[in-house]
């Protein structure tokens, strides 16, 4: 599966600070892109400078394979739609009329307004200003926008921002039906663990400007599988066995971590031990919620 | 470039900005009907040349603030709307800045057609002496127009970098009277100052005798090195804000 966006090394910085460093982002074509991070993390400035609206202090960024560069930045964007931070509106227009000015400057046929005001299920609320719209119908009116020229890229920042439960949950039905419907490739930034799980197919998660983690939501998932917790009057030991025995072990504070097991398994492991004179003294099980790899790649509380 | 234009027409719907323009017209029309009511015959032989003395005068104060007006207006939707980060994701941040100058354009002509119309039909109303100085008005018009485009070009530049807005409608209301004082300044210092420029390529001048307090007006030569100076001006402005326009990050 091609990349649609790769960036290298992707930096930014302000004064002495690095808003945004080393990022080496891999969004395949065709996926759900879920870019999770707490708010300040380096999402938008990595978004805006994909988009060219931002200018990298270091690094490149690809788009359908081609690096982009101030030439060819909007030829590559012909395929790209944007959402980012708020959605982008003149109030004193009508949602019709907003959608013409962006579908002209676009050069897009006319007919694909009244499709994407069908798409986002604003048809009825076309010929309303939109200073009387309300956030969702705001957001949705963005998102509309962003998929005018029905682009292969769509980059949403997060797009349920503000929005009630009913309001994000409508939007996240409307985004997960992109790909399949349009085969688009949807990069989707969020500080909501609970949206990207239930959204994304692949994750990014980004903490102070870095990229911390990078991969499928399911492998993701498997970090938050159950283990189990060992402790022995001589952990040495026991990983020698583990080892020997094939178990996988991990070493965590006086615990060895290792997979769960059927209960037949772990009774022959502790026969063993027993029989190698090494005390058991406790098994526990553990389970690592998503909340707790998050907090654990980003130090900073989970928002949910 | 069309496209973006008709665009940034359709942007003004509703935005009453031609209002401005006219209730400033309007005004202009009072200022000129009320400082000509009280001359006598004797003095409207000179009619026209007190005209082309007067309203430099008055565009001193009134262009400035056409100009703060327009360029405010049609640059506050894409603040307020956070616009320009998808428009510069859908065509090139210099076309934006050129529609938008160029609708801009069109009312600050309007403004200059507007004031001349004024001249010529009070001129023909009121019988001015004399044949109509068609080539001192249509130097009027493209004198107002170079300075007045010049003035819109710096308040647009200000309006599209600053989204709060009161920035650069004080800085109108602050150039136009220091154009209007600037009246008073030595040539070479009004030439530094660009709200000064409507006085400083006037075609007429004033002598006023102290003793009879009769005013007598006198046709001057044209300022060419005026003239130069501020379309250099216009062009340094245009390149300044169009490149800070278009680095700067959204």
């Amino acid at each position: 599966m091609s990349n649609i966006i790769e960036t290298e090394g992707l930096s930014k910085q302000y004064g002495n600070i690095y808003r945004v460093k080393d990022v080496d982002l891999k969004v395949p074509e065709g996926a759900i892109y879920g870019f999770l991070g707490p708010n300040g993390a380096g999402k938008s400035t990595t978004l805006k400078m994909i988009l060219g609206l931002a200018k990298p202090t270091e690094g490149e960024i690809a788009v359908f394979g081609k690096r982009v560069n101030s030439k060819n930045r909007l030829e590559n964007l012909k395929n790209v739609g944007s959402l980012i931070e708020s959605p982008s509106y003149y109030g004193h227009l009508t949602g019709e009329e907003n959608l013409r000015i962006f579908q002209t400057l676009r050069g897009v046929p006319k007919q694909n307004i009244t499709e994407v005001l069908k798409i986002v299920r604003l048809e009825n609320q076309q010929s309303k200003k939109v200073s009387q719209y309300s956030l969702g119908m705001k957001q949705r009116l963005g998102l509309a926008s962003a998929l005018l020229g029905y682009p292969k890229l769509l980059i949403l920042d997060e797009p349920t921002n503000g929005l009630d439960p009913a309001g994000i949950s409508e939007m996240r039905e409307l985004i997960q039906s992109l790909p399949q419907k349009f085969g688009m490739t949807v990069v989707v930034s969020s500080h909501l663990l609970s949206e990207i799980d239930q959204l994304a197919t692949r994750v990014g998660i980004i903490r102070e400007g870095e990229l911390v983690y990078q991969d499928s939501l399911t492998k993701l998932h498997q970090y938050s599988k159950q283990h189990l917790a060992v402790r022995t009057m001589n952990n040495e030991v026991t990983k020698a066995f583990l080892s020997q025995n094939g178990v996988a072990w991990e070493a965590e504070d006086d615990y060895l971590i290792i997979p769960q097991m059927k209960d037949t398994m772990m009774a022959e492991i502790s026969k063993a031990l027993g029989q190698n004179n090494i005390g058991l003294v406790r098994i526990e099980e553990r389970k690592k919620s998503l909340e707790d790899i998050f907090l654990e790649l980003t130090g900073t509380a989970v928002s949910l | 470039m069309s496209a973006a234009i008709g665009m940034e027409v359709l942007k003004t719907k509703g935005r009453k900005i031609w209002l401005v323009v006219a209730v400033m017209m309007a005004v202009q029309l009072l200022w000129a009907g009320w400082a000509i009511s009280n001359k006598d015959a004797n003095d409207l032989i000179q009619g026209w040349m007190f005209f082309l003395y007067q309203f430099p005068m008055l565009n001193c104060i009134i262009m400035p603030v056409i100009a703060a007006v327009v360029a405010s207006r049609l640059s506050d939707v894409e603040h307020k709307g956070q616009t320009f980060k998808l428009l510069e994701t859908i065509i090139p941040a210099q076309r934006i800045f050129a529609a938008k100058f160029i609708w801009g354009s069109i009312y600050m002509l309007g403004a200059a057609l507007g004031q001349l119309a004024i001249m010529i039909g009070m001129g023909f109303v009121l019988h001015f002496g004399g044949p109509v100085p068609w080539g001192a008005l249509a130097s009027y018009l493209f004198f107002t127009l170079v300075v007045s485009l010049t003035i819109y070009i710096f308040q647009q530049g200000v309006s599209m970098l600053v989204a709060n807005q009161m920035v650069p409608m004080t800085l109108g209301l602050v150039g136009g009277f220091i154009g209007l004082f600037s009246m008073f300044f030595p040539q070479g210092l009004q030439k530094l100052i660009l709200w000064s420029y409507y006085g400083v390529l006037m075609q007429v001048g004033m002598n006023w005798d102290e003793t009879t307090r009769a005013t007598d007006f006198y046709w001057t030569a044209i300022d060419w090195s005026g003239l130069g100076l501020i379309l250099v001006f216009f062009v340094l402005i245009y390149g300044i804000g169009r490149i800070l326009f278009v680095r700067r990050e959204v």
